[in-house]
């Protein structure tokens, strides 16, 4: 499935992220870094095909000449040493230091730890005292750390075309023309929606202050249909929380809860502690039941999954609420007339399921969903008895949710002229507002006339419109706050000064609302004074808090005064120092401040849930109903439902020049660097489409092309459209020209109007055309082997040992001696498969910890991704539904089962690799790590080749070289930077390791469980990887190595790996998946055997 | 003359063997750097990026790291809540505190100060500082908050040593300058009791 078209690019291509951000000028051959080799052969060259010989000519002619231009290029760079002149107190150089601060994303919040190296955050955790993380993180938190270094960055006000300052901004608002009218008039201000407590109290005052003035609250993707229809069936605004670790079934309808929407990171926790079997594997996990026609992260975790059109979940929940009624649940409903679609037997099971469980079920509804599908849902949470158990709700301070309509009707207030000013905070409209409003137009229109204030990020598609823009600092560099969803209040503590002077929200807010520039921490405080309810004072001991005392000044000053000549006949009394008082107590607002700085929330802030009243059968059923006139029927087989999703990579574009993200693989298609047309591949088949043609996808009158993509589990006559693609503004990234001309995917926003912003209707036609994708793993079956082993829960009550039952037994004798491993610690790592759904958040956090290079598209086509950690997803068919795999090869299965499975190093006893090595640069350490030695390797690649499971990395290119300056910050510098040639692979985060043990030793204390932790294992939200010291009985990874879903990958090959898998656990219901005959010995491996 | 390419060869080593080790304005040719040089910054590297050439920065005005809580006045300035000295030390001195505080003084303390507190260290004998002696009247008259501040901030001619001293660490080396203190007061003591 790889390009193989044999063209190569005229223009120059480049191959990695650090060779793109290289200045573009051109560079004659003989300046490139001979005579070590060529690191890229030039475009020339390729254009005729690379070959061997053609590039040793060129090395034997220029490396001659290399001699000649100077030998400056082979010595040995100048270093200085820069140490502190003034150096903070408590950090020692090289030893990190840890801030808690908070990510807020949208409307929510979650709670982080960054570690900071001298002054410069370096990688990103999640806090473990914050109930909405507990210590992991998601995708996009890993990630937004190479945001804060990215060299396309907004980096200083401007004006028009030129280079301004914030003082000429604040000057030109307040004194100048730039400010609104005197109350307002013509003055809006288009703004995402945030939690922050800061930015609530601002915009208050702002609109007191213009009172005609404008405020639209707006994102792209939003949940305001969660919101609407939680307020209707409510009665008020409150927000829903999930408690899924005290469910034991689970319906989810149309939702990704577990990885792209809402507290993800939580709800991930709660899933997988909900899914927990005990030690023998028994135990009562939960169910999860998915319906929805997009095969997300969720829905490929289910144990059932029914596969229906986006748009019938709604009538779908219509059917369930009759069948509920039916089994004994007090709502006058009834089933009402069957749908072709929707398998009735599925769902009478599945109500039994949830009325059997009332108060243990959780009913839970995608933002893609009507209003009116989740006012029904939250009816049906409360006749079950759900509500005020696995889902509360909570009162929390208003904070402003999106609505499309507000935005509907700004667009049309700037078209009617009654917008003279516009101020765009952080919001990116000219690329993600509905295509029908056009407003692009408007802000033309309003940019002309000079109106349009555009603070962001990057200078992008908005920023073109307006007059003065002000870079937006990140919030690992700006003060803020956040609250989460249950209202737990948070600040957001800076790591760094801005790097390029950018202004966080509230400061630009400030000006307009208070009138004048105020620093970001004064205005933090001064609403923290509320919350936390202590007065501010403002002579709080300012050095208190710096950390640093005056000292007392003892004699000379004191005796000056009085009358001089009094003083002169005197002698100089020398004052005691030990008698001059100096404050230096805190008041109780500093402490409490600083203790929520350093927790990083306020304890006791969450609200309680609050006691709604129960909602009543009449209602309840109305709801429903309702739910049910709202599902669209979509039968034509000429029309498809397209769906709009938030891209699980680059959410809804913010994250469009992040390179970890971009070259991230998609859960299920395993995709990168681009979007594409997701179909079934029954559709595909009824189309006569095959994987990478181009399509044209025709909607509401607007057309998109791109490339189609088949996805085992999509329903059938629906296109997945990811949104976030086909960005157009200078970055490096996010428009880069790949191979084929074009920048990373497609722009489905083109396509999405403010009538259907989730779910449209429109038609799929092939242009005859091609698309090269790239896709990490081109494949989904496992080949007859039992890689990821899994079973039903029955069966494993009946057969414990069937993870272990059908592996081959390797012959135990060995060509070369074998490791004794008698000292502690010896390590080791389990990765449970039953806990992992394939979120990613992983492979990103190891990519930031391990300084891991991206490769670009190219790279990634020829299978030369640089992941350390990678997630393998296999699709196989339920066939007969014995909640068994069965591989089927080559067709793509359209109810598959999907499995996950993580693959790191699995630092073998026996490796493969070390056996090979000609230089011995893969070696065996005494605590049972496979050790990479990168300056000893040659770059033979025999370690790769011999590596059965395919783990190691090599550096093709010198993917580092020309890193920019601010890129650089970034790095961790406890990890080697590998160059070309080198090949690297998972070390079991070696550098956490020796710090930890640099500690203990420090200390002078052993070694304890828990003491280190993997950047993969601190970042699972579902507590998937264990690691830790195998000789030690107690530790959790012994634990969960005694257990029996315990198994090894490939175990015939007699590696000994020290990774090691637990195998999954599926819970079907017996009703809708019939158990297999006890008769044959099925195992819960493979039954290729 | 058979022997002259050998001979020539010879001489040619042997001159170029003397060619090395001269001095040379440019830095050593470094042919194959590896990753001996890598894009990362380690600390107190230099930074083309920032203003003032360093890669390290200073922590944010008004930041608080994790294990940096620091709200106890009494503990950070030896002041009580009405800022006056504190006269005894906040921590319980035991006997960890004591080896602790020994440990540090030999480190921070005894170039200057002598390990018996008599201020004539090494720096005394060679440099002609002027050290206090630590039993000279005015010192033990202070009390633990003023001579914690001493070592925090300095005091004349002293330097502060807050930056290689953690707070535990000062009021350590406090609790062990008193039992110096306490055990001249207990020699002469006796001295002036045998008499």
């Amino acid at each position: 499935m790889s390009a193989g078209n044999g063209k190569r690019p005229e223009r120059t291509y480049w191959r990695s992220l650090e060779q793109l951000q290289s200045d573009p000028a051109p560079v004659a051959v003989l300046e490139r870094e001979f005579p070590e080799g060529a690191s890229e052969a030039p475009p020339e060259l390729l254009r005729d095909g690379v070959s061997r010989r053609s590039v040793l000519a060129m090395l034997g002619g220029t490396a001659s000449l290399a001699g000649l231009t100077g030998c400056d290029i082979i010595r040995r760079p100048v270093e200085h040493i820069v140490p502190y002149v003034d150096a903070p107190e408590g950090m020692v150089p090289g030893v990190p230091l840890a801030y808690a601060t908070t990510m807020p994303f949208g409307s929510r919040a979650l709670g982080l730890l960054v570690e900071s190296h001298e002054g410069r955050p370096t990688k990103v955790e999640g806090n473990e005292l914050h109930p909405f993380s507990e210590g992991a993180s998601s995708v996009w938190a890993q990630a937004s750390m190479l945001d804060l270094y990215d060299p396309d960055r907004s980096k200083s006000v401007r004006f028009g075309d030129e280079a301004s300052s914030w003082d000429d901004f604040v000057a030109a608002w307040t004194e100048g023309d730039l400010g609104p009218a005197a109350d307002g008039t013509g003055f809006a201000i288009l703004a995402e929606p945030s939690s922050s407590p800061t930015l609530v109290r601002l915009r208050e005052a702002l609109l007191d202050r213009y009172p005609q003035a404008r405020w639209v609250s707006w994102e792209p993707v939003s949940e305001e249909n969660a919101d609407r229809g939680t307020t209707l069936a409510a009665g008020e605004h409150v927000h829903a929380l999930y408690h899924v670790d005290r469910a034991q079934v689970l319906l989810t309808l149309d939702s990704d809860f577990l990885s792209t929407e809402g507290d993800s990171v939580r709800n991930l926790r709660g899933y997988s502690r909900a899914r927990r079997v005990n030690e023998q594997g028994g135990g009562s996990p939960l169910r999860h039941y998915a319906v929805d026609g997009v095969h997300s992260v969720t829905a490929a975790n289910a144990d059932h999954r029914l596969r229906v059109q986006s748009g019938r979940v709604a009538a779908f929940l219509a059917r369930l609420g009759g069948s509920l009624a039916g089994h004994g649940l007090e709502l006058p409903l009834d089933a009402g007339a069957p749908a072709g679609d929707i398998d009735d037997a599925w769902v009478d099971a599945l109500a039994q399921d949830l009325v059997a469980h009332r108060g243990a079920g959780l009913i839970v509804a995608g933002n893609r969903q009507p209003a009116a599908v989740h006012a029904a849902v939250y009816a049906l949470n409360s006749a079950l008895g759900n509500a005020g158990s696995t889902v509360t709700y909570h009162r929390t301070p208003d904070s402003g949710t999106s609505s499309d309509g507000d935005l509907a009707a700004l667009s049309a207030a700037i078209h009617e002229g009654a917008v003279d000013r516009l101020l765009v905070l952080g919001a990116n409209p000219a690329y993600s507002a509905p295509a029908d409003l056009d407003f692009s137009a408007a802000l033309e229109s309003l940019g002309s006339a000079g109106a349009v204030i555009h603070v962001g990020a990057y200078r992008d598609e908005t920023s073109r419109f307006a007059r003065w823009h002000v870079p937006l600092a990140h919030y690992l560099e700006g003060w803020g706050d956040a609250r989460a969803t249950d209202g737990t209040a948070s600040v957001v503590q800076p790591l760094i000064e801005p790097l390029y002077g950018a202004k966080s929200l509230i400061e630009v807010l400030a000006l307009a609302a208070l009138g004048e520039s105020r620093d970001g921490r004064d205005l933090v405080r001064e609403t923290w004074s509320g919350i936390l309810g202590l007065p501010l004072e403002e002579n709080a001991d300012e050095a208190a808090v710096a950390g640093t005392a005056p000292e007392a000044e003892p004699e000379a000053d004191a005796a000056v005064d009085g009358d001089g000549e009094e003083a002169a006949a005197e002698e100089a009394v020398p004052v005691d120092p030990m008698s001059l008082p100096f404050p230096v107590a805190l008041s109780e607002f500093e402490v409490a401040w600083r203790r929520v700085l350093h927790d990083g929330l306020l304890d006791g802030s969450a609200a309680p849930a609050a006691e709604l009243p129960a909602i009543g059968a009449e209602d309840g059923a109305a709801a429903v109903r309702a739910a049910g006139d709202a599902a669209q029927a979509i039968a034509a087989s000429d029309d498809l439902e397209v769906v709009f999703r938030c891209s699980p990579a680059v959410h809804d574009g913010r994250f469009a020049n992040n390179g970890w993200l971009q070259e991230l693989p998609d859960a299920m298609t395993k995709l990168t660097w681009d979007n594409a047309a997701l179909i079934s591949p029954a559709t595909a088949g009824a189309l006569g489409l095959e994987n990478e043609d181009l399509v044209t996808v025709a909607s509401g009158g607007r057309e998109l092309e791109l490339p189609v993509w088949q996805v085992p589990g999509q329903a059938d006559n629906t296109v997945t459209l990811d949104l976030g693609y086909g960005r157009d503004f200078p970055g490096r990234i996010a428009s880069a020209a790949n191979a084929e001309g074009r920048a990373p995917g497609r722009n489905a926003y083109l396509l999405r109007t403010s009538k259907t912003p989730d779910l449209a209707r429109g038609t799929l036609s092939p242009t005859g055309g091609a698309y090269p994708l790239a896709q990490t793993q081109d494949h989904h079956s496992m080949e007859g082997r039992p890689i990821v082993r899994e079973a039903d829960l029955d069966h494993v009550e009946a057969h414990p040992d069937f993870a272990t039952a059908h592996s081959e037994k390797p012959h135990e004798n060995s060509m070369w001696d074998e490791w004794t491993y008698k000292d502690s610690p010896q390590w080791g790592m389990t990765i449970d498969l039953n806990a992992c759904v394939g979120c990613n958040a992983c492979m990103i956090a190891c990519q930031s910890e391990n300084n891991v290079p991206i490769v670009g598209k190219e790279q990634v086509m020829e299978g030369r991704e640089m992941h350390w950690l990678r997630i393998d997803r296999y699709f196989s068919d339920e066939g007969e539904s014995r909640g068994m795999l069965r591989d089927l090869v080559h067709d793509l299965p359209s109810e598959p089962q999907t499995s996950f499975q993580p693959v790191p190093c699995m630092q073998c006893e026996n490796a493969p690799c070390e056996q090979v090595c000609p230089v011995a640069a893969t070696v065996h350490d005494s605590e049972g790590l496979n050790a990479m030695v990168y300056n000893r390797c040659i770059g033979t690649r025999y370690c790769s080749n011999n590596c059965p499971y395919k783990v190691r990395r090599f550096n093709y290119f010198n993917f580092t070289k020309d890193t920019p300056e601010v890129m650089k910050l970034g790095k961790n510098p406890d990890v080697t930077i590998r160059s070309r040639g080198v090949m690297e692979k998972c070390t079991y985060c070696v550098q956490r390791i020796s710090r930890a043990k640099v500690d203990a030793k420090e200390d002078g204390r052993g070694l304890a469980d828990g003491d280190i932790v993997t950047a993969c294992q601190q970042a699972c939200p579902a507590e998937a990887i264990r690691f830790g010291d195998i000789t030690d009985a107690a530790s959790g990874v012994s634990q969960a190595k005694a257990s029996p879903r315990n198994y090894n990958l490939l175990d015939d090959l007699h590696t000994k790996p020290r990774t090691t898998y637990l195998a999954k656990i599926r819970h079907p219901n017996r009703e809708i998946t019939p158990a297999p005959p006890p008769a044959e010995d099925h195992s819960g491996g493979e039954d290729a055997h | 003359m058979r022997r002259l390419p050998e001979a020539a060869v010879l001489a040619t080593v042997l001159l170029l063997l003397g060619c090395r080790g001269m001095p040379s304005p440019f830095p050593p040719i470094h042919p194959n750097p590896n990753m001996d040089y890598q894009e990362r910054y380690d600390p107190q590297e230099a930074s083309a990026f920032f203003y003032d050439g360093m890669a390290m920065r200073q922590p944010v005005a008004g930041t608080v790291a994790r294990g940096q809580l620091d709200v106890d006045h009494r503990l950070l300035f030896g002041r009580d809540d009405a800022g006056y000295f504190l006269e005894t030390s906040p921590i319980a001195v035991t006997a960890d505190v004591l080896a602790r505080g020994e440990n540090r003084y030999a480190i921070y303390c005894q170039p200057c100060h002598d390990e018996r507190g008599t201020g004539q260290g090494i720096l005394f004998e060679r440099a002609s500082t002027p050290t206090a002696s630590l039993h000279d009247e005015r010192i033990t008259a202070y009390n633990d908050g003023r001579m914690y501040d001493v070592i925090t901030n300095g005091v004349g001619l002293m330097a502060g040593y807050r930056y290689p001293l953690t707070v535990e660490d000062r009021w350590a080396v406090v609790a062990y300058v008193r039992e110096l203190q306490q055990e001249r007061r207990t020699m002469q003591a006796e001295r002036a009791a045998r008499q």
